[in-house]
């Protein structure tokens, strides 16, 4: 399986270790109202979908960057990466 | 004052060089590193005058030479430099980001052939890398043998391989081990 790293280009996927649902970058406020259930879901509720999946991976073996990877689930086939880093500030904006 | 001797990366007095077929490997033991970060703000400085090469790339120029490690961050080697305090020189040269001091945790080992085929032949039995695009001022990180290395093709006839000074003997035994393959097949 190869993953292609919007840096390097396609890279063997063994470079990388997977963390999870991409959805772990959505982490919420500590301090707001309703801290403790909103943590509760982050921490323990994921989706498990059939299909397309956006996930962490990170680039242990090379540039040790984290990139959010789209994944079809039921074929394995990679549809895209991004850095997670752009995804952040976009969110961010 | 205790008059200790110093060892090579493999435990020898002395760094070892050694030919299989047409591949010459040697330790070099006389490589200075010092990895290079931006901080936040900070510009892209050009250190002795290099400018720092992008995504995977390898630059040199006399003397000093540096290659990319990741977004912001690359690794300067100074040729020959490896008992001065080379971090510290490099810090006057960017003093506006992070230095960190590499040269003693690593270990580099330089192979060199007469022409191009050869090493290729190497990179395709060693690692997981495109070996045909892997063009001169390449250099990657990649796993060999569950271990993490920097490799960086210098010239046609020339790769060097950075890894862990812990595992020299390992990532040594495993270069070796392809080389002999190559000649005997």
């Amino acid at each position: 399986m190869l993953i292609p790293h919007p840096l390097l280009g396609p890279r063997d996927a063994q470079e990388f270790t997977y963390l999870g649902d991409a959805s772990l970058l959505n982490r919420p406020d500590g301090m707001a109202e309703g801290a403790l259930p909103a943590f509760c879901d982050y921490v323990y509720l994921r989706d498990n979908p059939a299909g397309i999946h956006r996930e962490l991976w990170f680039h242990e073996q090379g540039d040790r960057s984290w990139l959010v990877v789209t994944r079809n689930t039921l074929t394995h086939e990679i549809l895209g990466a991004e850095l997670a880093r752009d995804v952040a500030l976009r969110r961010q904006k | 004052m205790t008059d200790l001797s110093p060892l090579s990366a493999l435990g020898d007095a002395l760094p070892l060089t050694i030919a299989i077929g047409p591949l010459t490997i040697r330790e070099n033991a006389g490589m200075a590193l010092a990895s290079l970060t931006l901080r936040q703000g900070s510009g892209e400085p050009q250190p002795f005058g290099l400018h720092l090469p992008g995504p995977g790339g390898w630059k040199a120029t006399d003397g000093i030479a540096a290659f990319w490690i990741g977004p912001g961050a690359w690794m300067v080697e100074a040729e020959g430099r490896a008992e001065s305090d080379f971090a510290a020189a490099l810090k006057a040269e960017a003093r506006h980001c992070s230095v960190s001091e590499q040269t003693d945790g690593c270990v580099m080992f330089e192979i060199t052939a007469a022409d191009a085929a050869p090493i290729r032949a190497l990179l395709e039995k060693l690692v997981n890398l495109d070996a045909q695009g892997f063009a001169p001022g390449s250099a990657r990180r990649t796993g060999l043998e569950h271990m993490s290395v920097f490799v960086i093709r210098r010239a046609e006839g020339h790769l060097a391989l950075l890894a862990m000074r812990s595992a020299a003997g390992s990532v040594f035994h495993a270069i070796e081990t392809a080389a002999r393959r190559l000649t005997a097949a």
